[in-house]
């Protein structure tokens, strides 16, 4: 064998190490949602953070798997994580928990009053709640098993519908 | 079908209200939303003293058309009007007809004016207590009370406003402030805002059967000559029906909680 069959044989076996190396941005394919956690962090230090919302999304799966109320504690410490190591901002942290595993709709967070703000983008912000409610059903219900908890955000989406509906009528009468 | 429901009177019901909601608003500790002032209280009591004389007035003449279009039905008069005897009742009918308009010419101008000035009373007050000083957050806030995830306290169940006489809502607008116990402010908002768009649509439906009455009684003082029964005193009919004595009621039951233990929850820092 000359010295040019011998690279040609080093750089094919080469390739083959580099297609069976994972890539480094992968996500967790255990079904246990600790070591699932684990997983994402390790990638999230190793610069995978692009990948925040893909992984989020993944755990979220991973706990459907194995529904059951002590899941809201682990998102809750991984997110109380992600912003202590600067990966999220405190209110991005609480925005992602407060979306999936609260009873409060964070679409309604506004500093105006419901006339000026809340009622001429009524349509948008019902419409988003129901968005939120649909992740809440996975939080509250499908992950953590807070059925009591996913019912009363359900009944608050309906009261608050209600209370606008009049409220903005009231609100445009006055005008 | 109205006729046998039980009666209780908007009087009565309201009566109540008044009696219980400045109590409910005493009772409260919190900082409170003035949502049932005792002007808003006295309003609600003479809609319902008006509304309950309508009521009334109206129940006899309706029962008895109700009998007469039945009776016209048994003896198959519908394509035998030329038939002496289908002709007299139809006239009996046109002439319960126009006695139904004439009542209610007579009782409308003041229900209208007793529900638009609760109606008012109620616009003024959400629009201040709700719509200048709350934000969406707090109104938020405000619907779950302290006991954030506990689906199990007293709240009011949403039922719609169709579909239902008006004494039996006052009923249950009765029955959601008892069961409110301890002056719920998230209960009173929605009860404040269902009362108000339920005197909205009242309002707009009154001003519309005023706007057909004068007319209806016109046409029905020409069928009269020919004794005819024409499918619009049907529909005027029902409409008042459907006013002021409503359809069936329809319950809108949001789902609870599947029964089993309940532990306590889990409470995260992030939790805001």
């Amino acid at each position: 064998m000359n010295l040019k069959t011998t690279l040609i044989v080093a750089a094919v076996a080469l390739l083959g190490g580099c297609a069976a190396t994972p890539p480094p941005c992968d996500g967790p394919t255990t079904r246990n949602l600790d070591a699932a956690v684990m997983h994402v962090k390790d990638k999230l230090a190793t610069g995978c953070t692009a990948q925040f919302n893909g992984y989020f999304d993944t755990l979220l799966t991973t706990a459907e798997g194995n529904p059951r109320p002590e899941n809201k504690r682990v998102f809750s410490e991984f997110l109380v994580w992600t912003a202590d190591e600067g990966l999220l901002s405190q209110r991005q942290a609480k925005d992602y928990y407060n979306r999936f595993f609260n009873v409060k709709f964070m679409t309604l967070a506004s500093d105006y009053n419901t006339c000026s703000h809340t009622c001429p983008r009524r349509d948008r912000v019902l419409l988003d709640m129901e968005r939120e409610l649909s992740d809440k059903e996975r939080g509250l219900l499908r992950v953590s098993r807070d059925d009591a908890g996913y019912y009363r955000a359900d009944r608050l989406f309906k009261e608050v519908e209600l209370v606008l509906e009049a409220t903005c009528t009231a609100c445009a009468a006055g005008r | 079908m109205y006729a046998t429901h039980a009666r209780i009177s908007w009087h009565r019901a309201l009566a109540f209200v008044a009696l219980l909601v400045p109590g409910l608003a005493s009772a409260n500790t919190n900082p409170t939303i003035r949502l049932f002032p005792t002007t808003v209280v006295e309003d609600l009591r003479q809609t319902s003293a008006v509304a309950q004389e309508m009521e009334t007035g109206l129940q006899e003449v309706i029962g008895r058309l109700d009998q007469q279009q039945q009776l016209y039905l048994d003896s198959k008069c519908e394509g035998a009007e030329g038939d002496p005897g289908c002709q007299r009742l139809s006239k009996q009918i046109g002439a319960a007809y126009l006695e139904m308009l004439e009542i209610m010419e007579a009782r409308l101008p003041d229900m209208e004016h007793t529900v638009n000035n609760t109606r008012l009373s109620l616009e003024k007050r959400l629009r201040s207590e709700i719509g200048t000083k709350m934000t969406s957050w707090t109104l938020q806030e405000t619907l779950i009370g302290k006991q954030k995830t506990n689906a199990a306290a007293p709240s009011p169940s949403l039922r719609g406003r169709s579909g239902m006489r008006l004494s039996e809502r006052f009923r249950q607008y009765y029955q959601l402030v008892a069961s409110s116990n301890t002056s719920a402010d998230q209960s009173l908002a929605v009860l404040a805002s269902d009362i108000y768009l339920d005197m909205d649509e009242t309002s707009v439906l009154i001003a519309r059967t005023r706007e057909e009455i004068a007319r209806a009684t016109l046409i029905e003082q020409l069928n009269q000559s020919f004794g005819a029964i024409t499918p619009e005193m049907m529909e005027v009919v029902g409409g008042v029906k459907s006013i002021l004595f409503g359809d069936a009621p329809e319950d809108i039951v949001i789902a609870g909680p599947p029964p089993g233990s309940v532990e306590k929850p889990y409470r995260s820092p992030l939790e805001q």
